[in-house]
């Protein structure tokens, strides 16, 4: 039974010593003086070697950006290859080999970055987030030595943030060389002032927009120079002031669109955009008697309540005079709702129909309360026609107009 | 004034012909100068109405060239901040490789040439250290990655940062100095990248790289199963382009009947790289050679598939387009029942001259790594064109094959030799066989008689030393492309009248010797 261990022992003894072999296997009768194998970015590397070496001996080096080839210098029997500085300032597993014709020596060194900071790059997006405590803004940073090697991960990196009253200050630690934080909005709208620092080093100053959230629903009101429809003057739509759930004043800007609907279905709508979270838009009094309902909408956010307007008559009948060829026709005077001729630019409609048939729409505007029709011999020849005038709401007909 | 008359009817004065022929030639010189005016007023006007052709003014067909496209696998996504999405990650993935070829380009040439596109402002200034130090010290670094394993670690919320740790990272590096092949490399690393997109590219901010040692890989699989009685086989009409329009499954069964009734158990094709379609692999005539298998299977053969038929570069920078085409081929028909094996290729040692014996050995090395981690199951080989090449990567092949063309005498002595080198491996004579052809470009050359012959001796050799087979060819060839022999009729000639079965279909005095007797 002893025996039995002796020889297991015996077994794991030769593996052992076997193994050691094996690693120590293209040992030329070179050998390697230098043991230190870890530095920092920026130190002196030089490997020395105990051997019989030639010239023709190269180390082939290769850190994290590329490979390079080193020339020796040969001292009594001292072989040393002094690596170029540049190359031994990038952080890194540099791995080496000593060749000549053949592989004599390989190994691994690793560059730690230097323990001091030169820089500290910092990204922060998005740039504006929304107000709501949900929303949030990340800051990346990459704290980099003085030969630009991110420091090493698990470095402390201090991010500082301000907002409104409000001071915080947080330590991230470094991984996957970054160090990053998400920085959430609160309730109220304003900027969030940020900066990190890490090893004594204060980055610059920072900031985040916290814009208001989403506004909720509102109302409307109107209001007007007087409640005729004279086709003329404006009536202007406005909101109440438009807020988010937490109470923030939109950003001025947003968008409301104001739909009316009048009294046969029909939609118009007109639009504005808030200052000071109110919204006020414009729209022209009708020519002719009707009934709005007006909503308004932020689109796919928020909508206000329905409210009536209506707009009275103001122009009454008019008179229709025809010349004597009848080839003149002049519609007026058109009066308004104190008998005031209209104000120019109202529209009058003539429809001229030949056989029951639309023939042709002229459209005139008025001018000092009139509007005077032409029709001409060439287009309107010799034959009877039927008259349908139009304008603000009132429609007059005359048949049977026969020309020569 | 009395002028001369002139006779009609006589012959015209001498002075007069000359005149004629003067005139015409007057004429006619006329004419064409008139024509080179013309010519060269219309090239000068159609020269000066030619322009920017508008179709390419915003640069939309900017075709993607496939010249870099090492083994790539993502890592599941479990990375910190923005979740990914899939779009992005290709576009890093496209970015990050892109990195690698102009790092390559760069070291192999030492200019630095499209660095600005993917190393920021301070990243570049490394590599443009490292052209530096190699261009003083005249190094040349020619490499490239074959296998990269990325995890993505973190994705910035803003969607404009990103760090992945590229895991196992082979890459391959042959070192130059003063244009003297000193080294090769290879190595296997770990690589942390950190991005930042800028102008639409993901350029590498930082790269450290976290481990790394040298990549060994002497995975030896499953050996052979498998007594090999075989022959290499193309259909007689279709000799090296059996593919595309040329495939003909009727052919082929037929073929494969006569071979197993010839008490053969398996047979040698051949996957050409070009024709294949590179690293696009032609998923059609891949298709053929499945139904190629699904015949074999039929008739109980197994097929030993040779890659990269009529391959040549082997340059570094083309390695990562050849080991795609090898993943396409090995995935797409891994899984085959009457797959046999993997011949790597034809005859590499051919190539040792014109493109340095390192550099092609090297290559099959890493495509032997390839084959091996797609299919796990099947032995790999190389077909080496003599018995002197047989202990090229030993190790790393699963038997070792080679061809005999050489005198019958000494095959004995050759292959018991290699024997004793390599013990504990199969080896297996992937070609052997005699042209029978004697005629005009070869008038003393072997009759169909000395051809039966051959093949009768070479049997009693393989039975005494109990060697595995495989005889070129089924067929006599009518047609043989430039590419296999060139053009040259008395190569042509010969290379066609290997067969055991002539050109009519009759089987040749050699048929009788074309397996071993039980």
């Amino acid at each position: 039974m002893q025996f039995k261990y002796f020889y297991i022992v015996l077994f794991l003894l030769f593996f052992i010593t076997n193994n050691k072999q094996n690693s120590t296997d293209s040992n030329h009768d070179i050998e390697l003086i230098t043991t230190k194998t870890s530095y920092v970015a920026g130190e002196n590397i030089s490997l020395q070697f105990k051997g019989n070496t030639n010239a023709s001996i190269y180390l082939l080096c290769a850190n994290s950006y590329g490979t390079i080839v080193v020339s020796p210098s040969i001292e009594n029997s001292t072989t040393s290859f002094q690596l170029p500085q540049n190359f031994a300032n990038k952080s890194g597993t540099i791995n080496w080999q000593l060749i000549n014709d053949s592989v004599l020596k390989t190994g691994t060194l690793y560059i730690n970055p230097q323990p001091k900071i030169k820089a500290i790059e910092t990204y922060i997006g998005p740039p504006s987030i929304e107000a709501g405590a949900t929303d949030y803004t990340m800051l990346v940073s990459i704290p980099t030595d003085h030969l630009d090697n991110p420091l090493a991960d698990s470095t402390e990196v201090t991010v500082k943030h301000q907002f409104l009253d409000r001071n915080f200050k947080d330590n991230i630690i470094m991984k996957n060389g970054i160090a990053y934080k998400n920085i959430y909005s609160e309730k109220e709208d304003g900027r969030i002032i940020i900066s990190t620092a890490c090893l004594d080093l204060n980055s610059k100053e920072y900031d985040v927009n916290v814009v208001p959230a989403i506004p909720t629903n509102f109302e409307i009101d109107y209001s007007r120079i007087h409640e005729y429809a004279d086709g003329n003057q404006i009536t202007t739509f406005n909101t109440s002031e438009l807020k988010d759930r937490y109470g923030n004043t939109v950003s001025d800007g947003t968008f409301v669109n104001f739909y009316l609907t009048n009294s046969k279905g029909y939609k118009s709508s007109t639009s504005g955009l808030t200052i000071n979270g109110i919204a006020k838009a414009k729209f022209l009094h009708p020519d002719h008697e009707e009934n709005f309902e007006v909503k308004a909408y932020v689109e796919g956010m928020a909508e206000s309540n329905i409210i009536a307007i209506s707009y009275k008559k103001a122009i009454g009948d008019f008179e229709i005079h025809f010349s004597e060829d009848k080839r003149t026709i002049t519609v007026g005077p058109i009066e308004s709702f104190m008998n005031q001729r209209v104000p120019d630019g109202l529209n009058v409609t003539l429809k001229i129909f030949k056989n029951d048939v639309l023939d042709h729409k002229i459209i005139k505007e008025t001018r000092e309360g009139f509007a005077t029709f032409k029709l001409n011999k060439d287009r309107f020849p010799k034959g009877q026609y039927n008259f349908e005038f139009y304008a603000a709401g009132t429609t007059k007909s005359f048949t049977a107009i026969a020309y020569e | 004034m009395l002028l001369e008359q002139q006779n009609p009817l006589l012959p015209l004065p001498m002075s007069n012909i000359n005149k004629s022929i003067l005139r015409t030639a007057l004429m006619l010189s006329y004419v064409i100068i008139i024509g080179l005016v013309v010519y060269g007023i219309a090239s000068i006007y159609s020269y000066l109405n030619t322009g920017a052709d508008r179709s390419k003014m915003l640069h939309t067909e900017v075709k993607k060239v496939e010249q870099y496209l090492p083994q790539l696998q993502w890592q599941p996504l479990t990375n910190e901040g923005r979740p990914m999405d899939q779009q992005t990650l290709k576009a890093i993935e496209t970015d990050y490789l892109d990195a690698w070829y102009v790092k390559h380009v760069a070291y192999k040439t030492n200019t630095t040439k499209g660095i600005t596109d993917y190393y920021t402002e301070s990243s570049r200034e490394n590599l443009y250290n490292i052209i530096q130090l190699n261009t003083e010290s005249n190094t040349i670094i020619d490499a490239t990655t074959l296998s990269h394993n990325p995890k993505l670690d973190f994705f910035s919320e803003d969607g404009q940062l990103a760090v992945l740790t590229d895991y196992d990272v082979v890459e391959y590096k042959r070192i130059f100095k003063d244009n003297n092949l000193i080294s090769e490399v290879a190595e296997i690393s770990d690589y942390r990248v950190t991005f930042l997109l800028e102008d639409g590219f993901w350029r590498i901010r930082h790269m450290i790289k976290l481990e790394s040692h040298p990549f060994e890989n002497e995975t030896v699989q499953d050996t052979l199963k498998l007594d090999i009685k075989g022959i290499n086989y193309y259909p007689q009409a279709t000799a090296w382009d059996m593919y595309g329009d040329n495939f003909n499954t009727d052919t082929v069964a037929k073929d494969f009947k006569i071979i197993k009734d010839a008490n053969l158990n398996s047979i040698r094709v051949f996957i050409p790289y070009e024709s294949f379609g590179k690293a696009n692999v032609d998923i059609t005539k891949l298709d053929q050679v499945k139904q190629l298998l699904d015949l074999a299977k039929a008739e109980d053969l197994k097929v030993l598939i040779t890659l990269f038929d009529f391959y040549g570069d082997y340059s570094v920078l083309d390695w990562t387009l050849t080991q795609q085409h090898a993943k396409k081929v090995v995935t797409a028909l891994k899984d085959h029942d009457a797959l046999l094996g993997w011949d790597i290729k034809n005859e590499p040692n051919l190539d040792f001259e014109s493109r340095g014996e390192s550099l092609v050995t090297a290559w099959l090395d890493k495509m032997i790594d390839l084959v091996k981690s797609v299919d796990g199951n099947h032995p790999v080989t190389i077909g080496w064109s003599n018995v002197e090449s047989g202990e090229i990567l030993k190790n790393k092949l699963d038997f070792i094959s080679f061809h005999y063309y050489n005198n019958l005498e000494d095959l004995s002595e050759a292959y018991t030799s290699l024997k004793s080198k390599i013990k504990d491996k199969p080896i297996v004579i992937t070609e052997y066989g005699m042209s029978s052809y004697s005629g005009f470009w070869k008038p003393f050359g072997p009759s169909e008689d000395n051809q039966a012959e051959y093949h009768k001796k070479i049997q009693t050799t393989f039975a005494e030393k109990d060697i595995p087979f495989m005889s070129w060819t089924l067929y006599d060839f009518s047609r043989i492309p430039k590419e296999v022999v060139g053009r040259l009729p008395w190569r042509k000639n010969v290379q066609k009248h290997f067969g055991f079965i002539d050109k009519n279909g009759a089987k040749k005095a050699s048929f009788k010797y074309i397996s071993s007797k039980e």
